[in-house]
């Protein structure tokens, strides 16, 4: 699980997804081919780290490794270029992590391993106040 | 190129349940063992398991040998398909195309799924293999919860009410009344389904299939390996497989279940049939969003209208179209692996009449529609009575 | 003779500060513990279960490289006394999250004054020449033993600074600085403990005084400047008492600290005590004002430096949030909650 997550820290710290180079279409996660134009000519881009929830949801029950950070919000945020990212949502007054509201990304603790094993961290977001 | 005719001549499943004294291995050869019971060849050309997470929830790959094995059937070619919850579905796919082809003359498919030997959140875990492991499941999100998001999206985007939703897993929960191996047999009202425990807002315990174990097996034959036959057959008229892009969140429409919109498409033109000429049709509500959206994307339902038609009865036993006649994934159950197998074995028995109580009269035509992901692949499959 | 000052001087370019949304109510700890009261102060900063010195650092240190715009960092030290790992450095995680690998990196320790000594050491390496720019972090998601004295104050927090060559772009120029330390053990955490332990009285004189009185004095003594050439003075703050009186001591008024007292309102974030303070102050100081600052760590010692405020500072304004909206930006959590976030509860 450490390389698994280690080979990728880029794209969980600084949300490094993909740029295309024929038509310029943005992505995050990251592509091999672009889904927009289907060009293989594909470079690393980071992304802008604001945008708006499109949808959201609670989360009591989340994945194993996950329970020390529920109850969460999880939502599907468009990111200014038009990427859209599925993230959590967190530390934000209540009632204002809804459908339409202003996020920027920051960083947090993704997974832990227990006691003894390593931390991965990666992107977040909170709703802009 | 000149193809054969491929039938389902024969099936076995086992009833879907907690079955805490059968195995992974217990179950697939139980259900395979009922299907081959009916076929006096008994030997198959090829066989081939639908399974999902055997490596995790058993240790255990390697199923095609292992299944193959204990039927005592060593020599025969075997092997799994993965397909996240579409194995099932997927795996008849290969097999139908195998035997359509002339390549083989008859195919064992089975579909085996052991959820109940693992701890909730290991199932949770489990199932989320479906989805990104790098991006989805690195961010604590349930398949569950992408679903309550499509959910969410779906009722605020397209004015969809709680009641609304609620609709499918009544239908399902009244058909399996009388399905003698459905998980819950018990009918429900919209109301427990709205107020039922709250799973990821707003998809509520009674909006998603449950966990459970069950093992199907449907018999693929052509016609020189029938003939002679006097059983009552179900014909494939056709199949397609389709594929989406991998994360709902990567889709340009997420209401746009485009997999299945073009694997129905694929299996209906092959089968050179109009979409109204079907019966009946099992579709794959893992959650009742999934089932509505799943009905828009087969163009029985505006979009948007899939729930809201399901509560005017359009879907209902007695309507032009029924659905989840045996109920559904939601009340008839979801070994996901197997699940794709079990619609096909309820389609054989309604065109080959023996669906009992849940018979649709004079059932012709029926299809079956196996995701897995959020629609990431669709298997649809169409079925008439064999002449 | 004991004053430090570098060939070429460095200055602070850039600063962040970061504190977590969550607070706790002192009344809270002492409702559990003692059946009503408070501690000396108001409330704490606590973060959340999935935030740590290595995140809260990457926050502080992204506003600090927004707002200097350096591109090449030569130096990134955290100073801390609850790193995540004993063993793999916060600085390397904080370098890849700002994407600088050709760089020094390491944690420090030295208790509650690891922040200042992080900024002494990259002003040496910047005022050398070795370097351009280096960043200095102090921040802490410190933590008392349950029950203790110290939970009321213990909390999480701090500040970041991109220290490079002086202009009058800079935001405030590090004029000089010294350093005080003796062996002396108020305040300790064994290896392998999970709390720190401290002693009572002794605290104060012999530690928290003694040290920044000794590093302060010296100061004075050598550059010949006097409390009242200060326009604020900044001092690390254990709680609200000590620093009120350190300042009255060393001739500071009320009106000289006041900005960088944040302690009745967010505790004692450590190593991001100091930093912190000199932060909230930067938020409003104007060109040529000076600035004293003294930390504490114990162990012991004490940093003092004279900055002096440049023209740049005006660029600054509205780049990042300032320390008052953070402070502001905050909801309040219940023992039983605060215990689950800092892991205090045994499963």
């Amino acid at each position: 699980m450490e390389i698994q997550h280690w080979r990728i820290r880029d794209r969980y710290y600084r949300l490094v997804g993909s740029k295309c180079m024929q038509c310029g279409a943005e992505f995050f996660p990251p592509v091999y081919t672009c889904k927009k134009c289907g060009s293989e000519k594909i470079k690393d881009k980071e992304m802008p780290k604001t945008g708006r929830i499109l949808a959201y949801t609670i989360l009591h029950e989340p994945l194993p490794g996950f329970e020390a950070q529920a109850p969460f919000y999880l939502a599907i945020v468009k990111l200014e270029n038009g990427a859209k990212i599925l993230t959590q949502v967190v530390d934000s007054p209540e009632g204002s992590i809804k459908t339409g509201a202003k996020v920027r990304a920051t960083i947090r603790r993704a997974m832990v391993d227990g006691d003894s094993g390593q931390i991965i961290y990666g992107y977040k977001f909170v709703v802009e106040t | 190129m000149s193809r054969s005719k491929v039938y389902v001549s024969s099936v076995g499943f086992t009833d879907i349940a907690d079955h805490w004294n059968k195995s992974l291995l217990d179950l697939a050869v139980e259900a395979s063992r009922s299907a081959l019971n009916g076929w006096s060849k008994k030997k198959p050309d090829q066989i081939i398991v639908g399974n999902m997470f055997s490596a995790v929830g058993a240790r255990q790959e390697h199923l095609g040998a292992i299944v193959t094995a204990g039927l005592g059937l060593m020599g025969t070619p075997a092997f799994k398909v993965e397909a996240a919850c579409s194995s099932g579905g997927s795996a008849f796919n290969v097999g139908y195309n195998l035997v359509r082809s002339g390549a083989i003359e008859s195919a064992l498919i089975v579909g085996v799924e052991k959820m109940r030997d693992l701890e909730p959140e290991e199932v949770s875990q489990a199932l989320a293999m479906a989805e990104s492991a790098e991006y989805t499941q690195f961010v604590g999100a349930t398949f569950a919860a992408l679903n309550g998001l499509l959910a969410r999206y779906y009722m605020e985007q397209l004015g969809v009410t709680r009641d609304e939703l609620s609709s499918i897993p009544v239908i399902d929960h009244a058909n399996a009344v009388n399905a003698k191996h459905a998980q819950f047999r018990k009918a429900i009202s919209p109301e427990v389904v709205g107020r039922s425990q709250m799973i990821a807002d707003p998809l509520r315990l009674f909006d998603c299939a449950p966990v459970g174990d069950g093992a199907a097996a449907v018999l693929l034959a052509n016609d020189s390996a029938v003939s002679g036959s006097k059983r009552r057959m179900a014909e494939v008229l056709g199949g397609k497989i389709s594929t989406n892009d991998f994360s709902i969140y990567e889709r340009d429409d997420m209401l746009d279940f485009k997999s299945t919109r073009m694997a129905f498409k694929g299996a209906m033109q092959e089968a050179g049939l109009a979409p109204g000429k079907l019966s009946l049709v099992e579709i794959h509500d893992a959650f009742s969003v999934v089932g509505a959206l799943s009905l828009e994307a087969m163009g029985f339902s505006k979009r948007g209208h899939g729930s809201k038609d399901a509560k005017a009865g359009k879907y209902s036993p007695e309507s032009e179209l029924p659905i989840n006649t045996f109920g559904g994934l939601k009340a008839r159950g979801h070994p996901v692996g197997a699940t794709g197998v079990y619609q096909i074995a309820e389609a054989y028995l309604q065109l080959t009449d023996q669906a009992g109580k849940n018979q649709v009269e004079g059932a012709k035509y029926a299809a079956t529609q196996n995701i897995g992901g959020v629609d990431t692949t669709s298997a649809v499959h169409v079925f008439g009575r064999a002449a | 003779m004991y004053l430090m000052q570098s060939k070429n001087h460095a200055a602070i370019l850039g600063y962040g500060a970061y504190i977590p949304y969550y607070r706790l109510p002192t009344s809270e700890i002492a409702r559990v513990w003692k059946g009503g009261g408070s501690g000396p102060n108001v409330e704490k900063a606590v973060a959340a279960a999935d935030e740590d010195t290595v995140t809260m650092a990457i926050e502080a240190a992204r506003g600090a490289m927004k707002m200097s715009g350096t591109e090449r960092l030569g130096a990134v030290f955290v100073g801390t006394e609850s790193k995540p790992y004993a063993v793999k450095p916060t600085s390397t995680i904080v370098a890849q999250a700002l994407g600088q690998h050709h760089t020094l990196a390491a944690d420090i320790e030295f208790a509650c004054k690891a922040g200042t000594e992080a900024m002494q050491i990259v002003t040496g390496l910047v005022g050398s020449g070795m370097i351009d720019a280096g960043l200095a972090i102090g921040m802490d998601t410190a933590q008392g033993r349950p029950g203790d004295d110290l939970e009321y104050t213990a909390a999480s927090g701090g500040a970041a600074f991109v220290i490079g060559k002086q202009s009058k772009n800079a935001v405030a120029v590090i004029d000089c600085s010294t350093s005080y330390v003796s062996d002396t053990g108020d305040f300790w955490r064994r290896a392998h403990e999970r709390y720190p332990r401290h002693l009572s009285r002794f605290t104060g004189e012999p530690a928290y005084f003694f040290h920044i009185e000794s590093a302060v004095n010296t100061l004075f003594e050598e550059t010949g400047h006097k409390p009242s050439d200060f326009k604020y003075a900044v001092f690390h703050q254990p709680n609200p008492r000590f620093p009120v009186e350190v300042a009255t001591r060393l001739g500071f008024t009320m009106d000289q600290i006041k900005t960088g007292l944040l302690n009745p309102l967010i505790g004692n974030t450590y190593a991001g005590s100091s930093p912190i303070g000199l932060a909230a102050v930067l938020d409003e100081a104007q060109p040529g004002d000076r600035i004293l600052l003294a930390s504490f760590g114990s162990g012991a010692g004490s940093d003092a430096f004279c900055l002096e405020v440049e023209d740049g500072i005006t660029r600054t304004r509205g780049v990042n949030p300032t320390v008052k909206s953070m402070m502001e930006r905050s909801t309040r959590i219940d023992y039983a909650t605060y215990s689950k976030f800092r892991d205090k509860l045994e499963k």
